[in-house]
């Protein structure tokens, strides 16, 4: 029940109100209102405490399980087939890499036992193949590829501090495990907010991120392509792993990959491999490596 | 009839509050993009070279009757690629944010740096694409909306165009969906073009762009004036075409260049997936030779 004094109060309102106009009282408290929605806007610097560790499994914003087949729609003769030799168009090989290459025969590798050379990390999810994707434990996303049998094993790392913040190391550390054709791999979920608002620093209610960034080393040197493009034993890969769902229902998985190497490389090798999730893991069929198929 | 200030006030801020939280969950996409892609470099230049393409017979048809030379018709010299060439294309182009008055962003801007294609406008503040009998365009009809922290484009409203620059035709019903996802200064680019005349299967295309200060420098209005580029051809009344004969010849392109056999160069849904590489083993001949066409 309202007191005397509210009654006058409410009475000085309708005054107001009813002089100043309803309509620009609203329109007034709409700037109003406009403003403080926006000051996170122009909030500068680091937001909130340092991220502890997490499960990224259970933090996954989102889910990746499950079978995928790769879609070939891009480089299809370079990728379905063995092109032939000499032919390294759309990779930015340098002269040395081009020498090696041309140099290269798949008979010597095969009887050494290297079939998995092309099957690297660097370009293992380039390969017309399955996927199927499993969390081996809360931190490690475990990746299988049918064609050539190999396994990566993601492993997440707390998310980077935000945009301001100081830069956080996203390397493997180092071990004393030699050199793989799979190297070690390291993932993290981008910090929220990350990307920038409209160039300013990100705001509280800033999109979540739906992809997450991939790094990998300790890679054993390998074949870019099957007709012997290199790359070298201090290759590097960075990726951005991410789902889209269409409102059919479809789930696309999109990799967007840089292979850096100094040694065969006049500038990161860019490419991209687009991945459909399938119901079951009914056409899932393991092949061993080959160098000639 | 009663009047409550406090609740129209009470409605107002809730609604201006809801609106600013919309509007600023955003990325900024603004800027100058450049294609960073090594992948599908050239694009798709070969006569008859659908590997890959989810090609249906009449597309299929279409495109191997194609001539390059359609592009010389007078008619045609100042038409543009379809919106789809985003993806297949060369260039990227420079994000700008549309505002309305109040300074909310309700759409984006996506300005090619050449005379290939035209802008694409997407609009985010909710508006629905015209009625399919409105007219269609080159630029076509876009409207997006944020998810997470990609946006999620949709192009509607097409005309007759090509979704192959080798010739597979786009009919008015092509249908256009894109992901832009920033990563600070790259930019993932995913896009599903869909075309119930000519494809029998969504055609997903993937690229990577990134930030360049200098990489849409020469952005400005393009004039398109066309001229007789080709005697005989431009004279308004004849259409290049490649005639019965030719098209076994035009055909054999990839077969007697690359090896692909026909069955795989034609296209089709069943290219895309890793399964063709069977059908493909008894019948691919491994060029012998050192390739002399797009070669490093």
């Amino acid at each position: 029940m309202a007191s005397g004094d509210d009654d006058v109060n409410i009475s000085r309102m309708r005054v107001v109100a009813g002089r100043f106009g309803a309509t620009r009282l609203v329109g007034l408290a709409g700037l109003i209102s406009l403003l403080f929605a926006s000051a996170p806007l122009w909030a500068q610097g680091p937001r909130g405490p340092s991220p502890k560790p997490i499960a990224a499994e259970n933090e996954a914003p989102i889910d990746l399980t499950g079978y995928w087949v790769s879609l070939i729609t891009q480089d299809w003769r370079f990728r379905m087939v063995v092109p032939g030799d000499g032919e390294y168009a759309a990779v930015p090989i340098n002269s040395k890499g081009k020498q090696t290459a041309d140099a290269w025969r798949a008979a010597p590798d095969e009887a050494a036992g290297k079939q998995c050379e092309a099957y690297g990390a660097a370009v293992l999810m380039r390969n017309p193949e399955r996927l199927h994707i499993t969390w081996q434990d809360a931190n490690t996303l475990r990746v299988d590829a049918d064609k050539g049998m190999q396994t990566r094993l993601l492993h997440f790392l707390p998310p980077p501090p935000p945009p301001g913040g100081p830069p956080a190391p996203f390397r493997a550390p180092h071990t004393n495990a030699p050199p793989s054709w799979q190297g070690q791999s390291v993932a993290r979920w981008p910090s929220v907010g990350a990307g920038g608002g409209l160039g300013r620093a990100p705001a509280a209610n800033a999109p979540r991120p739906d992809s997450f960034e991939v790094m990998t080393d300790d890679m054993l040197p390998g074949l870019l392509r099957k007709n012997g493009v290199p790359y070298g034993s201090d290759t590097t890969m960075h990726e951005w792993w991410q789902v889209y769902t269409e409102s059919t229902g479809e789930r696309w998985l999109t990799i967007n990959t840089e292979v850096y190497d100094q040694e065969y490389l006049q500038k990161p090798y860019i490419y991209e491999s687009i991945f459909l999730k399938e119901p079951d893991g009914s056409k899932w069929g393991p092949t061993p490596c080959s160098l000639t198929s | 009839m009663k009047r409550r200030p406090f609740a129209q006030v009470a409605l107002a801020c809730l609604g201006t509050v809801l609106y600013s939280s919309a509007a600023l969950a955003q990325v900024d996409l603004t800027g100058d993009w450049a294609l960073a892609s090594d992948q599908s470099k050239p694009f798709q230049v070969f006569p008859t070279d659908f590997a890959g393409v989810p090609v249906n017979t009449q597309g299929r048809e279409a495109g191997v009757a194609h001539s390059e030379e359609q592009s010389e018709e007078l008619y045609r010299q100042c038409e543009p690629w379809s919106q789809s060439y985003i993806l297949n294309g060369p260039f990227a182009g420079r994000f700008e944010a549309i505002r309305d008055v109040y300074g909310t962003v309700v759409g984006w801007r996506l300005s090619p740096p050449a005379y290939d294609r035209l802008p694409n406008t997407i609009w985010i503040d909710g508006r629905t694409p015209p009625s399919n009998n409105a007219l269609h365009t080159y630029a076509g009809f876009t409207t997006g909306h944020w998810v997470g922290s990609t946006l999620v484009t949709s192009t509607v409203n097409l005309t007759d165009s090509f979704i192959t620059s080798n010739g597979v035709p786009a009919s008015d019903q092509e249908t256009l969906r894109i992901f832009y996802t920033r990563h600070g200064s790259e930019m993932s680019v995913s896009g599903i073009v869909r075309d119930p005349v000519y494809l029998d299967a969504p055609w997903p295309v993937a690229r990577t762009w990134e930030l360049q200060l200098t990489a849409n420098a020469s952005l400005q209005p393009h004039y398109c004036q066309p001229a007789e580029i080709v005697s005989g051809l431009s004279d308004g009344y004849h259409t290049a075409v490649v005639l019965p004969d030719q098209m076994r010849e035009q055909m054999m392109y990839m077969p007697r260049h690359y090896g692909i056999p026909l069955d795989g160069a034609l296209g089709g849904t069943q290219t895309m997936y890793p399964e063709f590489q069977k059908e493909l083993a008894g019948s691919y001949k491994r060029p012998s030779t050192y390739c002399t066409e797009i070669c490093r």
